[in-house]
């Protein structure tokens, strides 16, 4: 009877420390995610300060292009079969 | 006492008594924390070990139209160092390597940073800051310099993370997107976007949820669920283009710092939807440097000078008591009111014109006796006229901060009006509106008549979820007759294409654009502190309208220049230029299949050519070069062909019918 009752409590407390354990695992886990949150909005402000139009112009001015001034034309095929 | 039986008997029960008391008192203890005080002594106890932790729900983020971001949340750090945790050795050994990397980052001496890190332990600051506020690349990168990267207990290192809005775009369209931020008070200012829809959709709600404490200050929860689920804010798709709102915020930039002027605005706005696409508010700060201060063009309600000839011309219009052939007098350029002039921009004046001439050039004088002559009898119907126009209210719009416009009223005694007020209305002065509210009225005549409320949002969504979409707003189905709008939509055009026109100077062959000028004075009262607003409203193209744009400057350098056309102007041109390039012309033609017979009749001879000459010299000179090294190079001996120039081939240095081996080389000339 002790012996099962002992047993039975080293099971509850074995399960509660790996219970414990998986908070410590989570709470690791949302940092990362926070980590790698920032990093992707840090990547992304990134790239859209050097996709814009401003910046290329500024970039591509050294090697001497320069926006077109004129629309490019885009020819539509109505029907085909 | 004597030392018999009865004697330890009694001194037996006495000890005895003594313990039952004793007993006694300590179960009278128990039972009365247990019960009497039990249930305080539970709350005690739960509260060191259990509490209620709020799960903060996730700030919506802010798009644009294409779904780029432009305000989301953001874990941001700040960096210190604990100065006495490192031992002595370590610190010495580290110093300089960690400030010399620190002089790297920040571009401070190196010096300094050991003079300060050295005082901070001397001081024996625990706490003292490295860098604030700074992202996650950066926190990497001071993660790993010398010492910090010895971690905490033996480095020394702290790192404190907090969330904070980011508006990635930077500087662009700051003021729009905007903020919600709280000060120390719990006061909250909430500019643009952000700021009008915290608390509606943005913030969402923060759940709760019992946890116990364990170890290593974690906390774990008690039960399965939460007790209050946390639910994040929406996203909020804002109507502005990315790309429209850069072109717009340099334009008006690069326009700003050539005339040197205090502050501008600009906004474009869709003229069927109202959707403004872009918006961009610049001011100086003390350095000169500018950059999105306040939000003008929601904000700022000032006279508007010439751009209010158009309501002018549109009310008197609509109540027909003027027609554009009229002519009018300018009178030498001069016309007097109760002793106060109006004065033509062109000393002289322009002599007797029509009305619509006045309206391109922008004649004070003319404008002005055309409205005096049709309305100095009755000035409350030209207000009325301008009420029904819907000028006089508030466009209602989602970000906070608007001004109400004012046009005065003779029935109205509030000082406003008086015996010029009529005449001084017709050119723009008298009168109050806010840049957006000016715009409206010119997409409204772009719109044929049909004014809708400038819209930010396009939509409010959960995940893929629709959860508000946006919709049209008309604040006027028709301000003013077809046949009215048919007729200033005209005057709009001839003050860019004619001649004589103040916007003449953007026209351009390549697109069209219809507008109006604006040069007001500001600060006029007082001499020495004239300025000047140069404006510029109109839409885009002419015909069948897409975009409506405002540029406000105020206050350019009047040694630089300060009309309406040639400050504000090329901004508003630069933008329809650029909307223009960007948007492809499409032509659309109903077959591939087009036979033309030049073409089959090339393409027959060559086809024989090929077909023929399979293993001697054709003749190539007058084929395109491209088509005569097609010819050789798919033969059936294999030649090399040396090509200088392009276009059609002048010369072959093998002639004709002569029988080619392998790997010969044939030179061609073409021209």
């Amino acid at each position: 009877m002790i012996l099962f009752i002992s047993g039975l409590a080293i099971v509850m407390i074995a399960s509660s420390h790996s219970a414990d354990k998986k908070v410590y695992e989570i709470a690791r886990l949302k940092n990362e995610v926070n980590e790698m949150r920032s990093a992707f909005i840090d990547g992304r402000s990134k790239l859209m300060r050097l996709k814009m139009e401003s910046a290329v112009v500024i970039k591509m001015k050294e090697k001497g292009l320069s926006p077109s001034i004129i629309p490019p034309k885009k020819i539509k095929i109505k029907s085909q079969k | 006492m004597a030392v018999n039986e009865k004697g330890i008997l009694n001194r037996l029960y006495f000890i005895a008594g003594c313990m039952f008391i004793f007993g006694v008192a300590v179960v009278f203890k128990l039972v009365s924390i247990q019960f009497l005080q039990g249930d305080k002594y539970k709350v005690m106890a739960s509260e060191r070990i259990v509490k209620d932790v709020i799960i903060p729900a996730n700030r919506g983020n802010v798009y644009s139209a294409n779904g780029n971001l432009l305000a989301t949340s953001i874990p941001k750090y700040d960096i210190r160092i604990d100065a006495i945790t490192p031992t002595l050795k370590v610190f010495e050994k580290h110093l300089k390597p960690l400030s010399d990397s620190l002089s790297k980052y920040s571009g401070k001496s190196s010096n300094y940073y050991q003079k300060e890190i050295r005082k901070a332990r001397a001081n024996k600051n625990r706490y003292y800051l490295l860098a604030r506020n700074i992202g996650y690349s950066d926190y990497i990168r001071i993660r790993n310099f010398p010492l910090l990267n010895l971690g905490a207990f033996k480095g020394g290192l702290i790192v404190e993370q907090t969330t904070k809005r980011e508006h990635p775009m930077g500087g662009i369209a700051q003021r729009t997107i905007g903020y919600e931020r709280f000060d120390e008070k719990g006061n909250v200012t909430r500019p643009g976007i952000d700021g009008a829809y915290g608390i509606q959709y943005l913030r969402g709600t923060d759940g709760k949820r019992k946890k116990q404490q364990i170890g290593k200050g974690q906390w774990k929860p008690l039960s399965d669920a939460n007790e209050i689920e946390p639910k994040d804010g929406y996203d909020v798709y804002t109507t502005i283009d990315v790309n429209i709102q850069d072109i717009a915020h340099h334009a008006l930039l690069e326009q700003l710092e050539k005339y040197k002027a205090d502050h501008g605005c600009v906004v474009v706005m869709e003229t069927k939807t109202g959707e403004v696409k872009a918006i961009a508010n610049l001011g100086r700060n003390s350095n000169g440097h500018y950059y999105e201060r306040r939000n003008y063009a929601v904000w700022e309600s000032h006279e508007p000078g010439s751009t209010f000839k158009l309501m002018a011309i549109t009310a008197a219009l609509e109540d027909k008591v003027i027609d554009t052939s009229d002519v009018v007098d300018t009178e030498k350029g001069i016309l007097t009111f109760y002793g106060k002039k109006v004065r033509d921009s062109k000393y002289g004046g322009y002599g007797k014109i029509s009305i619509s001439e006045a309206f391109e050039v922008s004649s004070n004088t003319g404008i002005v006796k055309a409205i005096d002559q049709a309305y100095g009898k009755n000035p409350s119907k030209f207000v009325d006229r301008l009420y029904a126009m819907s000028l006089n209210e508030k466009l209602g719009l989602q970000i906070i901060g608007e001004s109400s416009p004012i046009i005065p009223d003779p029935r109205i005694k509030n000082k406003r009006w008086s015996g010029i007020a009529l005449q001084w209305m017709a050119y723009g002065y008298g009168v109050s509106f806010t840049p957006l509210q000016t715009l409206t009225f010119y997409n409204a005549i772009a719109n044929d008549g049909k004014m809708v409320k400038p819209q930010f949002l396009k939509e409010v969504k959960e995940f893929d979820r629709v959860v508000e979409p946006y919709k049209v707003e008309v604040i006027n189905k028709q301000v003013c007759s077809k046949e009215t709008v048919a007729k200033v939509q005209q005057l709009l055009k001839n003050v860019v294409e004619k001649k004589h026109g103040t916007g003449n100077r953007l026209y351009s062959e390549n697109f069209s654009m219809a507008g109006k000028t604006g040069t007001c004075q500001k600060d006029y009262r007082d001499k020495e502190k004239l300025n000047y607003i140069s404006s510029f409203a109109g839409y885009f193209p002419a015909d069948n309208p897409k975009y409506s744009c405002i540029v406000v400057i105020h206050e350019p350098d009047k040694s630089v220049g300060y009309y309406g056309a040639d400050v504000s102007g090329p901004v508003f041109k630069k933008i329809a230029q650029k909307i223009f390039t960007d948007t492809p012309i499409i032509d659309e033609v109903e077959s591939l299949k087009v036979k033309r017979a030049s073409t089959e009749k090339e393409y027959e001879s060559f086809y024989q050519t090929a077909q023929t000459y399979k293993t001697i010299m054709p003749n190539v000179v007058g084929l395109p070069a491209m088509d005569a090294l097609a010819l050789l190079e798919n033969m059936d001996v294999n030649v090399k062909v040396k090509l200088d120039g392009s276009g059609i081939i002048k010369e072959q240095s093998i002639s004709k019918n002569v029988k080619l081996k392998n790997n010969q080389t044939i030179v061609l000339k073409a021209s």
